[in-house]
C-alpha cells in the first residue's frame, strides 16, 4: 500500500542563497510581491464578474521555471496554494517547455491538475528574458458558468457533468488571441459576456505580471536575481522552521467530518495527521476514505494547498508566503481517495472538504500546542447561489455569496464573526445591495444568541439570516458541517453547527444543508443558521465581568450562563464594565 | 481681503503658513504639537510667528487637524445609542465579514463604537424602492428611546434599512426622540449619507454621533481663542474629500473632516498641477511615520466616496491618499528569518531618531540618511542638530546582527524604504491603467525631498517638481482650499431621458440641502453648483462618477451624451466596454465657493542658524561611493545646478544625486531632471 502514496514536497534548498546580499534580497522580495500585486490590481480592474472583483474569488502568482513560488498577491487563500500545480500540469498538457513560445497563454481547468472544480479556470503564461525562460505568471479565477448541468451543483456523479474542460490549450499564441478557441469557450456558458470578460481579464493579468516579473529580473541582473531568490526562499523556510522547532515531535491526528457526499446520506469522517520531526512537518491525508460517488472529492493539489495555507498562516509571521515557507512541509495523499480522486470522480464541492481540512490540521496541532491555534469555527463558507427570472421584466438574474460564521476562540481572546479563514480576503454583500437587485427582503441578519462555544474565552457568535422571497427564487446550497458541532479546545465547549430551512406560506418547514436547484416560492422564508465558534479554556475560568458583559449584550441568555458558567450563575448584567 | 492663516496640526509638529496680501508674501512657522491641548499649539504658533496687526486684518483662518481622527483612534467620544430596524441590530458588529490581516488567524475585529446593549431594533421596514413594507410602530420607538435614556447615552444615532430610498421613518424617529425631551446629539443616517450599504452608512452615522460634541467643543474653544487674539475673519476646516467647510458646518458634519491632514497636501499638489498644466502627477509625501501618495490626473486628485478609519468605514468623499508605514522615523530591525525590515514600527516624536539626541537608540531611516551625509550639515528648524555618532551607534545594533558595516546597513535601510515606497506608487498607477514613467513626481513632507532621486530612479521617472516650502507643504496646501458642500443619494435608475428626469429631481433636492448647510457662509458669496452621476453597466459593480452639466437643479445634457462620455472613461479605467445598458446608481451635488486667488507671492522660508558650508561628504547611490556634494541653500539656486548637490531649506533637505540637475521654475518651485547621458538604468 505504501508504494501508492504520493508525497508532495516543495523544491529543496539550492544551498547557494548564503552568498546573496541580504539587503538586495529584501528589495527583490518586495519587488516580486509588488509584481504579483500589480497582477491582482490588473485583474480586479478588468474583470467582468463581481465574483472576481468584489468577492475576490481568484488568485494570482509568479513562479520560476522550476515551478517554485516566487510571489503571490493576497487573494483567495485556498487558490493560492494550488497554482504551482496549475502551472506545471498546464505546461505538461501543452507539450512541455519546448512547445511554448513568448506571448503564449495557456488555459487550463482539468480539476485533478488545478486542485479545484472545473469552474476555477487557470491562465498560465511563460515569461522570457532574452529568449531564456525565467518562469511563469498564473491566474486562477472562479468563472460563473461553464455549462455544468446547473449554474452550481451539489449532486454531480462525474466530472463531465461539471462543465467544459480546457485541457491546457493555447488561448493566445505569440501574443495573439486564438479567436476560434475563444468562441468555443464563450459559447459554452449560460453567461457568455461574463466569461468573455473574465477570460480576457485573466489574460491581461498574466501579461501584466509577465512584464513586471521581467522588469524585476532585468533590474537586478539574472545572476544576482537568482542568488537573491535562493536567499529569499531560505528566509521563508527559516521563519516556518523557527515555529515548528517549538513543537514536540510526534504524530497528532485531527478528525474532519462532512455531512455527506452530496449524493448519499452517509456521514464522512476524514482523519488528517500532522507529524512533527524536528522542524519538519508531514501532513498525512492517506487515511481518508476512498473517493466518493458524490462531488465532495478534493483533488490532491487542494490537499497540498490547504496544508500550505494552514501552516503558512500559523507560522509565516503574517507575511505573503513563497516556496521557502513550504519547504518544511510534506503532504501525503493516496490516489483513489477523497483527497486524491482519480478521473472521472466528481469534484464540484471540493472546496468544502479542503477548507475544512485547514481547521482539521489546526485540530491536530492543538494536541501538542493548544495555545498556538484557534478552536473550530462554524467550519464552512455557507455558500449559496441564487437565480431566477424577474416577474415584471422576465429578465434572468443570478447572485451568490458566502456567509459569515463564528470563529473559534484562542488562548487570549474571544472569537469574532467573519467569513471562514479560507476566504479571509473576501467580504459579503450589504443587505441593501441585495435588496436593490434581488427579489427578497432580509428580515433578519443578526448574531445568534447562545450559538457560541463557552470557555475561558468564548467562540464567536453564529449568524441568523432570514430572507423573505418576493418572487420565486431558485437556490443551490453548498453547506457542510450541519451535523457536527464546532469543537472547543483546552476544555472550551462546542458551538452550534450550521443549518438551513425553508418555511412555506402554509407553515410547512423543510430543513436541508446541500441542495441543487431548490425552489423557494414567493412568500416563503429561507433561513440560514450559520454556526458559532468553539470556546477555548475551561468555562469556569471565564471572568465574571466578561460573563456579565455577554449577558448584558444578549450574546448569551441567563439559562446559558447557568448551564455553562455555574460559578457565575448569580451574575448580573450590571456587573459589566463601562 | 485675501490675507489668510493656515495651521495644520500633525502628530509631531503644528505647522503654520501665512499669506499676507499687503506685502504679497508667504511665510511659515513650526512649533511642537500639544497633544493635550491642540488649540493651544495653534495659538502658540500664531503668537510666535504672526504680527498682531496681520492677525487682525486676516480674512481667513484655514485649519487641518487630527482632533476628530484621534478621538476615534483613542475611542474618546460620546456614549452613543443606536436605533435600527428590528432584526438588523448587529450590522455594526458583523460588518462585511472580512479581516484586515488575511494571513492572521487571530485577527480581532475592532470593538464597535456602540456595544450591543445600546443597539435597539424598532418595528418598521422600508423597501429598496422606497415603498413602506411595514409601517413604523411609534410605541416601539418610544420604548427604545426610554431604554437608551435610562442607560445614560449622550447621543442617539438612527440608521434604518433603505432610509436612503425613503427617509420618512427616520425623520419620524428623530421627531419622537426630540418630543421625548432628549437633549443630546441626534444623528439620522439619511442626513449623514444618502447612499446605500447599511453597514457603511451605520458606521458613518455612529461616528458622527460619537465625535460631534467633542469636535464642536474643540472648534468653539479654538474660534474663541482666535478671537481673543484679535482675529475677526472666517474660520474654515479641510474636508476629507477636498475643499474646506466653515467651523459652523463642521460642528454639524464632523465626520466630513476626519482625514483633513494628508488631504491638504494632495489639494496643494492639485492646485500646482493646474497652475503648471501638468496632466499626470504623483505625490510622495514622506513624514515621520508614514508615506502618503496620491495621483493627480488632469489637475484633480482621485476622490473615493468611502474612507476608513481604524477599520471603520466612513461614507463620505475621501481623497484617495494611500499610506504605508514608512517614514523618517521608521525603525529598521531583523525579522525571524534574518532579513532586515524597515517600519512599520516608528520612533515617533518621542524619542525620535537616535541622531536627534533625544534618547532614541534604534536605527531609523533618518539615522541612516544622517550617517550617509545625505542630510548635509543639517540644523532643523526646530533647532535640533544631528548627531552622527548617535546614528552610528544605533546602526551598529543591526549591523552586528547581519555581519555588515554601518555604512552597508545605512544604505540598505534607504534602499528598502525606497523600494516599498516605489512599490506603493507603482501599484496605484497600475490600478488606474497608467505608467509611472509618464508622470511628474512631486515630493514634499519633511523627508520627501530626501528620498526623491532614490524614488525617481526606482520608478524610472525623469522629471520632478519640488514645491515651495516642501517641508510644510500640507499647511501651504490649506491656503488654497475652496469652500465645498456636497451631498449624494443612491437612486438606481436607467440612464435614459425618463431616468434623467428623476435624477434631476434628486439633484434639485440635494442642491437645496447643500444650500441650506451653507447659510452660514455669508452674503457676498458666489457659489458654483456642479453635478455628478455615478454610472455603471447593468449587472456590474464597477462604477465611475461622471461630471454632468446642469442648470437650476436640472441635468441639461442628453442621456446619449452622458453615456458616450461614461463609455470613454470606462474604457480608459477598465480596459473594455460592455454591451449592457448604462444605469445611474447615485446622484451627487456639490457647491463650491472659491476663495480669492493668491497672486504670485514671494515665498519666504523660515530661517535656521546653520553655519554655511560649501561642500559635504555624502554617499552617492548613483556612483556607489562617497563623494563631495555641493551644499546650497534653496534661495541660491538661480541657475541650473548639476548634482551631486544637497539643497537646504528650513523644514526639509533635498538630496540630489549625481545624474540629476536642479533648476528654478517660475513660481517658486524647483524642477529636477535626470540627465539623458546618465548611464544609470
Amino acid at each position: 500500500m505504501t508504494e501508492d502514496i504520493v508525497a508532495h514536497r516543495a523544491a529543496p534548498s539550492a544551498a547557494r542563497g548564503a552568498d546573496a546580499d541580504p539587503i538586495t534580497t529584501q528589495v527583490v522580495r518586495h519587488a516580486l510581491n509588488s509584481a504579483a500585486d500589480q497582477m491582482k490590481r490588473a485583474l480586479i480592474r478588468t474583470a467582468f464578474s463581481p465574483v472576481i472583483y468584489e468577492v475576490l474569488d481568484f488568485a494570482v502568482a509568479i513562479y520560476d521555471r522550476d515551478y517554485r513560488l516566487l510571489a503571490q498577491a493576497p487573494s483567495l487563500p485556498l487558490f493560492m496554494g494550488t497554482l504551482n500545480s496549475c502551472v506545471s500540469e498546464a505546461v505538461s498538457a501543452a507539450g512541455g517547455i519546448e512547445a511554448l513560445e513568448p506571448g503564449d497563454v495557456l488555459i487550463y481547468n482539468w480539476p485533478y491538475g488545478t486542485g479545484s472544480h472545473p469552474q476555477d479556470v487557470a491562465t498560465v503564461m511563460p515569461v522570457y528574458v532574452d529568449d531564456e525562460l525565467i518562469g511563469y505568471t498564473a491566474a486562477k479565477g472562479h468563472w460563473l458558468d461553464i455549462a455544468a448541468k446547473h449554474p452550481y451543483c451539489t449532486d454531480t456523479t462525474d466530472v463531465f457533468q461539471e462543465g467544459v474542460i480546457y485541457p491546457g490549450l493555447k488561448i493566445c499564441r505569440r501574443g495573439e488571441l486564438d479567436e476560434q478557441l475563444a468562441q468555443l469557450v464563450i459559447c459554452n456558458s449560460r453567461v457568455p459576456d461574463m466569461i468573455e470578460g473574465d477570460m480576457k481579464a485573466q489574460i491581461v493579468a498574466v501579461n501584466t505580471g509577465a512584464r513586471a516579473f521581467e522588469a524585476v529580473v532585468r533590474r537586478f541582473g539574472i545572476a544576482s536575481f537568482w542568488d537573491c531568490v535562493e536567499h529569499m526562499f531560505d528566509h521563508g523556510e527559516a521563519i516556518v522552521r523557527s515555529f515548528f522547532e517549538r513543537m514536540a515531535d510526534g504524530r497528532y491526528v485531527g478528525e474532519g467530518v462532512a455531512d455527506n457526499d452530496g449524493i448519499s446520506d452517509d456521514r464522512i469522517r476524514f482523519p488528517v495527521a500532522v507529524e512533527i520531526a524536528g522542524s519538519d512537518v508531514t501532513i498525512d491525508f492517506t487515511r481518508v476514505p476512498d473517493q466518493l460517488s458524490g462531488p465532495m472529492n478534493a483533488p490532491a493539489p487542494s490537499a497540498v494547498s490547504a496544508s500550505r495555507v494552514a501552516i503558512s498562516m500559523l507560522a509565516g509571521c503574517g507575511e505573503a508566503p513563497n516556496e521557502g515557507h513550504f519547504r518544511p512541509i510534506t503532504v501525503l495523499t493516496r490516489p483513489g481517495s477523497m483527497f486524491h480522486p482519480l478521473p472521472p470522480a466528481p469534484t464540484f464541492l471540493y472546496g468544502l472538504p479542503s477548507l475544512q481540512s485547514i481547521e482539521v490540521i489546526y485540530h491536530a496541532i492543538a494536541q501538542s500546542m493548544p495555545g498556538a491555534v484557534p478552536a473550530c469555527s462554524g467550519g464552512c463558507i455557507v455558500g449559496m447561489t441564487y437565480w431566477g427570472r424577474r416577474e415584471a421584466s422576465g429578465e434572468s438574474w443570478a447572485d451568490g455569496s458566502p456567509h459569515p460564521v463564528g470563529q473559534g476562540a484562542w488562548d487570549g481572546g474571544d472569537g469574532g464573526t467573519m467569513l471562514h479563514i479560507s476566504e479571509s480576503a473576501t467580504r459579503f454583500s450589504p443587505a441593501e445591495i441585495w435588496e436593490a437587485k434581488n427579489p427578497w427582503i432580509v428580515e433578519k441578519l443578526e448574531l445568534a444568541t447562545d450559538s457560541c462555544g463557552p470557555g475561558q474565552y468564548r467562540g464567536g457568535l453564529g449568524v441568523d439570516f432570514v430572507f423573505r422571497m418576493l418572487e420565486d427564487v431558485h437556490i443551490t446550497a453548498a453547506m457542510d458541517r450541519s451535523q457536527t458541532n464546532p469543537w472547543g479546545l483546552s476544555g472550551g465547549g462546542e458551538a452550534r453547527p450550521n443549518s438551513a430551512a425553508v418555511t412555506y406560506s402554509d407553515g410547512r418547514r423543510e430543513t436541508f444543508s446541500k441542495a441543487t436547484d431548490y425552489v423557494v416560492p414567493k412568500g416563503a422564508l429561507l433561513e440560514l443558521f450559520c454556526g458559532g465558534g468553539g470556546g477555548f479554556g475551561p468555562p469556569e475560568k471565564r471572568e465574571r465581568q466578561r460573563i456579565a458583559a455577554d449577558l448584558r449584550d444578549g450574546f448569551v441568555t441567563s439559562d446559558y450562563v447557568k448551564r455553562h458558567y455555574p460559578h457565575a450563575a448569580d451574575v448580573s448584567p450590571d456587573e459589566a464594565p463601562g | 481681503m485675501v490675507t489668510r492663516i493656515g495651521v495644520d496640526i500633525g502628530g509631531t509638529f503644528t505647522d503654520l503658513v501665512v499669506y499676507d496680501d499687503r506685502s504679497e508674501r508667504v511665510f511659515e512657522g513650526k512649533v511642537p504639537t500639544r497633544p493635550g491641548a491642540p488649540e493651544q499649539g495653534v495659538i502658540d504658533v500664531i503668537k510666535t510667528h504672526v504680527p498682531q496687526e496681520l492677525v487682525e486684518r486676516a480674512s481667513y483662518f484655514l485649519h487641518g487637524t487630527t482632533v476628530g481622527l484621534n478621538a476615534l483612534l483613542e475611542r474618546r467620544g460620546a456614549k452613543v445609542g443606536l436605533i435600527c430596524t428590528a432584526g438588523l441590530r448587529d450590522v455594526l458588529e458583523i460588518r462585511r465579514g472580512d479581516r484586515a490581516e488575511m494571513y492572521n488567524p487571530f485577527w480581532k475585529v475592532p470593538e464597535p463604537l456602540v456595544p450591543r446593549y445600546l443597539r435597539i431594533g424598532i418595528e418598521e421596514r422600508m423597501r429598496a424602492d422606497g415603498e413602506v413594507h411595514r409601517p413604523l410602530a411609534r410605541e416601539s420607538v418610544s420604548q427604545a428611546v426610554a431604554e437608551l435614556r435610562a442607560k445614560g447615552v449622550d447621543s442617539i444615532a438612527v440608521c434604518l434599512m433603505n432610509a436612503y430610498a425613503n427617509p420618512t421613518h427616520e425623520l419620524a424617529v428623530g421627531a419622537i426622540i426630540a418630543e421625548q425631551g432628549f437633549e443630546g446629539v441626534i444623528s439620522l443616517s439619511h442626513q449623514v449619507s444618502g447612499e446605500y450599504r447599511e453597514y457603511e452608512r451605520t458606521s458613518t452615522t455612529v461616528i458622527d454621533a460619537f465625535v460631534r460634541r467633542r469636535m464642536a467643543d474643540y472648534l468653539e474653544r479654538l474660534e474663541a481663542a482666535l478671537q481673543g487674539l484679535g482675529f475677526s475673519g472666517q474660520c474654515l476646516i479641510t474636508r476629507s474629500g477636498g475643499g474646506s467647510m466653515t467651523f459652523a458646518e463642521a460642528t454639524e458634519r464632523p465626520f466630513e473632516t476626519i482625514m483633513s491632514g494628508p488631504v491638504a497636501g494632495a489639494q496643494g499638489a492639485a492646485k500646482l498641477a493646474q497652475k503648471r498644466d501638468v496632466d499626470l502627477l504623483i505625490t510622495a509625501d514622506v513624514g515621520g511615520t508614514s508615506f502618503d501618495t496620491t495621483l493627480i490626473v488632469d489637475g484633480a486628485p482621485a476622490v473615493l466616496y468611502e474612507g476608513e478609519v481604524d477599520g471603520m468605514p466612513v461614507q463620505t468623499p475621501w481623497v484617495d491618499v494611500r499610506s504605508i508605514g514608512s517614514g523618517g522615523g521608521s525603525i529598521a530591525q531583523i525579522d525571524a528569518g534574518g532579513l532586515m525590515q524597515v517600519g512599520p514600527d516608528s520612533a515617533g516624536a518621542e524619542p525620535g531618531p537616535a541622531t536627534y539626541g533625544k534618547g532614541g537608540t534604534r536605527p531609523t531611516t533618518t539615522d541612516a540618511a544622517a550617517y550617509l551625509g545625505m542630510l548635509g550639515p543639517a540644523v532643523l528648524a526646530s533647532g535640533i542638530r544631528l548627531d552622527v555618532d548617535l546614528a552610528q551607534k544605533a546602526l551598529a545594533t543591526v549591523a552586528t546582527g547581519l555581519g555588515k558595516s554601518e555604512e552597508e546597513i545605512a544604505k540598505g535601510i534607504l534602499r528598502i524604504a525606497a523600494s516599498s515606497m516605489a512599490n506603493a506608487m507603482r501599484e496605484i498607477t497600475v490600478e488606474k491603467g497608467l505608467d509611472p514613467r509618464q508622470m511628474l513626481l512631486m515630493p514634499f513632507g519633511g523627508a520627501g525631498p530626501l528620498m526623491t532621486t532614490l524614488l525617481a530612479d526606482e520608478l524610472h521617472i525623469s522629471r520632478v517638481i519640488v514645491p515651495p516650502l516642501a517641508g510644510n507643504f500640507s499647511a501651504l496646501g490649506l491656503l488654497g482650499a475652496d469652500m465645498v458642500q456636497s451631498a449624494a443619494r443612491s437612486a438606481i435608475l436607467p440612464l435614459d431621458e425618463a431616468g434623467l428626469k428623476r435624477a434631476s429631481d434628486v439633484l434639485a433636492e440635494l442642491q437645496k440641502v447643500t444650500e441650506r448647510r451653507s447659510d452660514k457662509d455669508g452674503p457676498d458669496i458666489v457659489a458654483t453648483l456642479s453635478a455628478r452621476l455615478d454610472l455603471r453597466f447593468r449587472g456590474q459593480e464597477h462604477s465611475l462618477s461622471i461630471d454632468v452639466e446642469s442648470e437650476g437643479g436640472r441635468i441639461t445634457e442628453a442621456a446619449e451624451e452622458i453615456a458616450e462620455r461614461f463609455k470613454k472613461q470606462y474604457l480608459r479605467a477598465f480596459g473594455s466596454v460592455l454591451r449592457q445598458p448604462v444605469e445611474i446608481i447615485s446622484v451627487r451635488a456639490s457647491r463650491t465657493v472659491a476663495l480669492p486667488e493668491i497672486g504670485d507671492a514671494d515665498i519666504v522660508g523660515a530661517r535656521t542658524d546653520a553655519e554655511p558650508v560649501s561642500s559635504w561628504n555624502a554617499y552617492s547611490f548613483a556612483s556607489g561611493e562617497r563623494m563631495d556634494f555641493a551644499v546650497l541653500p534653496r534661495g541660491a539656486i538661480i541657475d541650473p545646478v548639476a548634482g551631486p548637490v544637497i539643497v537646504t531649506e528650513a523644514t526639509s533637505t533635498f538630496y540630489v544625486d549625481r545624474g540629476w540637475r536642479i533648476a528654478p521654475a517660475p513660481s517658486g518651485e524647483l524642477m529636477m531632471t535626470k540627465d539623458r547621458t546618465s548611464t544609470d538604468d
